[in-house]
């Protein structure tokens, strides 16, 4: 009981997550401001912003609904930390059961529809706009993540991650057989963190503040806290799927390794944010479809043979 | 003795996180270049907290610039009571101080202090962004110091 509470509220769960949500935050920050020669923000920052978010007024316009307005946070908060909790970090793993990876990719799609109701809720006009951009954006990038996720399973011949692990560690890690799934699982991953790339339902000069453009106060600070803690669940995930070999080192040298694949994977979303610019919705629509899908599907015919 | 303790937190956060929002009241568009400038990689404002916003419902900082026309005061009235307390305002701008050379004109009311309670002047014509800098600098000390905002 007391092992169950420490899993959910410290080590894999709650605390953990947001403490490496606002470490992600923060080297997310600095790398952007170091490739444009600044100096950037202290390592404090997102803590600050957070709290002074937290300690604001909270507004909302007449007429809209406050309760499913507050629940809406709430709820796809929960569902990334739910998820995060069915993650391997290092190789550990306390709630995992076959079939989790399923569980994870369900959840991981809540906050996505929870941002498109956020927008419909608060009866702005750049929110109304931006929810239905998020929803435009979800159908084009999570058809190829869903298929490129599912070839590390069918390479491993589990649906959980930690299976999926178990079975690298035998045939090597899945990147090698798989580079194509792992590029898209992070054009994917890119998509539904709403990143620079593809950052068409926030893009400031577009539609202002997206979906959350009327939203102030602790709601805000909720909203911005659970994207951080959705970039690390994510990060988490495609590393312990393509490159979670690591069962069988000795603990700390597995964590020591566990901790460089996640900066690896932070250099890369850094880089991309800063070299590439936005895409327009055409042209992400045309991505998605034209490109992923027939590259993602190319992926899982390699998987399949392979595996004959 | 909590409650001193969660105000000093959130006068620290404040502090160290000022999200400003650029509004022109009627100006010649000088000033405002100067605000873009400040938001440049150049002049680095990020590593003291501060991040433009385009929404005045996300930002804690009010900057205007120019004078207040007839035009406009219902829509710097409208933004500022969008914003959530606590919030600051900032004149940057001598037209947005005092209305300078547009003062006494028909179509012009004067300075933003007419409309709204003013925290913090900075002069200028147009200022430059160090200037603009010092004044946010002044301004974290003063929420450090835990004034009230003026509501």
């Amino acid at each position: 009981m007391i092992e169950g509470l420490f899993f959910l509220l410290f080590f894999p769960g709650l605390a953990f997550q947001v403490v490496c949500g606002l470490a992600f935050e923060w080297l997310d920050r600095k790398l952007l401001a170091r490739f444009q020669r600044r100096v950037g923000p202290p390592w404090y920052q997102p803590l600050a912003d957070l709290i002074k978010l937290f300690s604001k007024e909270d507004l909302l316009p007449k007429g809209a609904n406050h309760l499913i307005a507050a629940l809406l946070p709430l709820v796809s908060f929960s569902a990334v930390l739910t998820a995060g909790l069915y993650i391997p970090v290092a190789g550990f793993t306390p709630f995992s059961f076959e079939g989790d990876l399923i569980v994870i990719l369900f959840l991981m799609s809540v906050p996505t529809l929870a941002y498109y109701l956020a927008g419909i809720v608060s009866l702005g006009v750049y929110s109304v706009l931006g929810g239905g951009r998020s929803l435009l954006q979800f159908f084009s990038y999570e058809v190829p993540l869903l298929i490129a996720l599912s070839g590390p399973a069918i390479l491993g011949q589990s649906w959980s991650v930690a299976g999926i692990m178990e079975a690298q560690t035998v045939q090597g890690p899945f990147v090698i057989f798989q580079p194509l799934g792992f590029i898209l699982a992070i054009v994917g991953l890119i998509g539904k963190l709403k990143r620079d790339p593809l950052d068409i339902p926030s893009a400031k000069s577009e539609v202002v503040g997206g979906s959350l453009t009327e939203i102030t106060g602790t709601k805000l600070g909720l909203w911005h806290l659970l994207m951080k803690v959705q970039a690390v669940v994510g990060i988490f995930l495609v590393i312990n799927l393509y490159l979670g070999w690591l069962k069988y080192l000795p603990a700390h040298l597995s964590i020591l390794v566990f901790v460089i694949e996640c900066l690896i994977m932070v250099v890369i979303l850094s880089v991309t944010s800063a070299v590439f610019a936005r895409l327009r919705i055409d042209q992400l629509a045309g991505l998605g479809w034209k490109i992923l899908v027939p590259l993602a599907l190319l992926q899982i015919g390699f998987v399949i043979l392979m595996g004959v | 003795m909590l409650q001193k303790f969660i105000d000093k937190t959130y006068r620290w956060a404040q502090r160290n996180s000022l999200w400003v929002m650029h509004f022109n009241t009627g100006g010649c568009n000088g000033c405002d270049i100067e605000i873009l400038d400040l938001l440049t990689p150049r002049y680095d404002v990020e590593r003291l907290g501060i991040l433009a916003e385009a929404t005045p419902r996300h930002a804690d900082v009010l900057l205007c610039t120019g004078p207040v026309t007839h035009q406009a005061k219902d829509g710097l009235w409208q933004i500022y009571s969008q914003m959530p307390s606590p919030k600051w305002v900032v004149a940057v701008g001598s037209c947005s101080n005092t209305g300078a050379v547009f003062h006494g004109s028909d179509t012009v009311l004067g300075g933003v202090d007419k409309i709204l309670p003013v925290d913090l002047y900075i002069p200028g014509c147009p200022c430059r962004p160090e200037a603009i800098i010092d004044g946010l600098l002044k301004l974290r000390e003063r929420i450090a110091q835990g004034e009230p905002d003026q509501v």
